[in-house]
């Protein structure tokens, strides 16, 4: 059962999405932390 | 076929990289523990990380160098399950996401894994823990060593051993300056550079090659990576899962950062970790899909990422991909270093040898304790023994079986010491035969079902009735005195 290249696609896709979404989140919640004063 | 046998960043560029980010780690780890004066504050950076450190530092140990490096590896070998089942890894910070919610409201004081195994089954069970946790931690900080030495001297030419020597000094300073507090601060930048390097390394693969071309030239040359009913792949996918599962539930790196998380914010920082990482060994083991299309003969199957980026993207990708696997060693590598020395420091110098410690001398034996370990982890490291992917599997029979008896322990007050050990002991050595005779892609997969089956009969057979209430082990009922 061989994939085609639209799955193929389609997975990376999705997780390159993902990925790029990561680290404006995380910077966001560092934001949000650090003027709280809750970093740590 | 090109062979690509000369580095594409040459040794000064290369030495020129390594010192800047010495320089920048061993500062912040400096800077950072310079606040670290209690034991808490060195061992648990205070017991009070918040969500966005907290999630980084969960993502950034789980993305270790064998996520950048074994995961093309295994998009090579095994194809699309390769990395779907490497991708499967993220289940376990998922999974344990409500785990850390109970751990701390049943053991708030603990400082390791050990404590729990000890309070909950006993001495022996926990000293068999003990030793299958100290197994693990050594495999993976070879494991680490050994990628270290690999990429510098795939990307740069520098000797195996002199790259690997180096990232060992650079990891074990600043971890020892700073205690987990340097630890977490580092992985929060160190998520950021490897996030944004994968990306760029993604799409700039895609832009170059494309689908469609990688796609038939995969087909052509190997049709198997294709295929989704390629029988061992698929029996890596569950044994990646498992193996992924075993390794979070059991080892001190997690457990540490359960204790080290603000209450309230450890589950949700794992389960986000979670969520952001299953997509990492796609997007950084596809790449490895171009071989065919770069026309790349790759003589190691654990430098096919490093050599597909190089090929790619010339001196640009080198650095990249450098930064990339050196940030990912670097977060794993000193995650490794604090989450192992204080499972010596607590279960085996203060649990065994000197139960009366004062956190001064704690603190002291603590970076001897870190030092000697990078000075052993060297030494094993020297000569390249085996490849990274077969090294990483090797240790999946171990940490399998420790997966029932702690779930079971946490939640269950039926689960009794007797079954915890026989699980484990029998996991293990059952998942040893499975990796000696069947293969590396079953070891966690065998180990995971025979420690099952024993938790589960017996709980049946004898029953115990566990108070919660003995997990709630106060701190001068460990030092002998109070703590500060």
């Amino acid at each position: 059962m061989i994939v085609s290249s639209g799955f193929l696609s389609i997975m990376v896709m999705m997780a390159l999405t993902v990925t790029i979404i990561a680290p404006i989140v995380l910077i966001i919640l560092w934001i949000k932390d650090w003027i709280k004063g809750q970093l740590w | 076929m090109n062979n690509v046998h000369s580095a594409v960043l040459d040794a000064s560029t290369g030495w020129i990289i390594l010192t800047i980010f010495s320089v920048i780690w061993i500062f912040l780890g400096w800077f950072w523990g310079r606040k670290a004066k209690k034991l808490d504050d060195f061992m648990l950076a205070g017991r009070n990380v918040g969500m966005a450190l907290g999630t980084a530092t969960a993502m950034a140990t789980w993305v270790t160098s064998n996520t950048t490096l074994v995961a093309p590896q295994f998009a090579l070998q095994l194809g699309i399950w390769g990395m779907l089942g490497y991708s499967l890894g993220a289940v376990g910070l998922i999974l344990f996401a409500p785990l850390v919610r109970r751990i701390r409201s049943l053991v708030p004081h603990g400082y390791t894994s050990g404590d729990f195994i000890r309070l909950r089954y006993g001495v022996w069970t926990w000293r068999l823990f003990l030793l299958i946790s100290m197994c693990y931690a050594i495999g993976w900080l070879i494991s680490m060593g050994m990628a270290g030495g690999v990429l510098i001297h795939a990307l740069t030419g520098i000797d195996y051993q002199y790259g690997m020597t180096v990232i060992l000094i650079i990891c074990v300073t600043y971890t020892l300056l700073g205690g987990l507090r340097a630890v977490i601060g580092t992985d929060f930048i160190q998520t950021i550079l490897i996030l944004i390097g994968i990306i760029i390394l993604a799409v700039l693969t895609i832009s170059e090659i494309g689908f469609e071309k990688m796609h038939k030239d995969v087909l052509a040359e190997s049709p198997e990576l294709l295929n989704l009913l390629m029988p061992a792949a698929i029996m890596f996918l569950f044994n990646n899962l498992l193996f992924g599962i075993g390794e979070i539930f059991h080892s001190n790196v997690w457990w540490s950062r359960a204790f080290a998380f603000r209450e309230g914010v450890g589950s949700k920082a794992y389960l986000f970790a979670g969520i952001i990482w299953a997509p990492i060994p796609i997007v950084a083991g596809f790449i490895a899909l171009s071989v065919s299309s770069l026309d790349l003969n790759v003589p190691a199957a654990d430098m096919v990422g490093p050599m597909v980026a190089a090929k790619l993207l010339g001196f640009t990708g080198a650095v990249i991909v450098f930064v990339v696997v050196f940030s990912s060693l670097a977060s794993s590598l000193d995650s490794l270093l604090a989450a192992t020395s204080d499972l010596i420091l607590q279960d085996i110098y203060r649990g065994h040898i000197n139960p009366k410690a004062t956190d001064e001398q704690l603190r002291r034996i603590a970076k001897i304790i870190i030092v000697l370990l990078g000075i052993v982890t060297w030494l094993i490291c020297l000569p390249r023994i085996a490849t990274l992917g077969s090294l990483l599997q090797y240790l999946g029979a171990f940490v399998a079986s420790t997966i029932w008896p702690i779930a079971a322990g946490l939640y269950l007050k039926k689960a009794n010491a007797t079954g915890a050990f026989l699980a484990m002991l029998l996991g293990t050595f059952s998942g040893i035969w499975a990796f000696f005779s069947i293969g590396f892609y079953v070891a966690a997969l065998v180990s995971a079902v025979v420690s099952m089956s024993v938790v589960l009969i017996s709980m049946w057979l004898r029953p115990d009735n566990f108070e919660w209430s003995k997990l709630n082990e106060q701190p001068e009922q460990l030092t002998g005195e109070k703590s500060s």
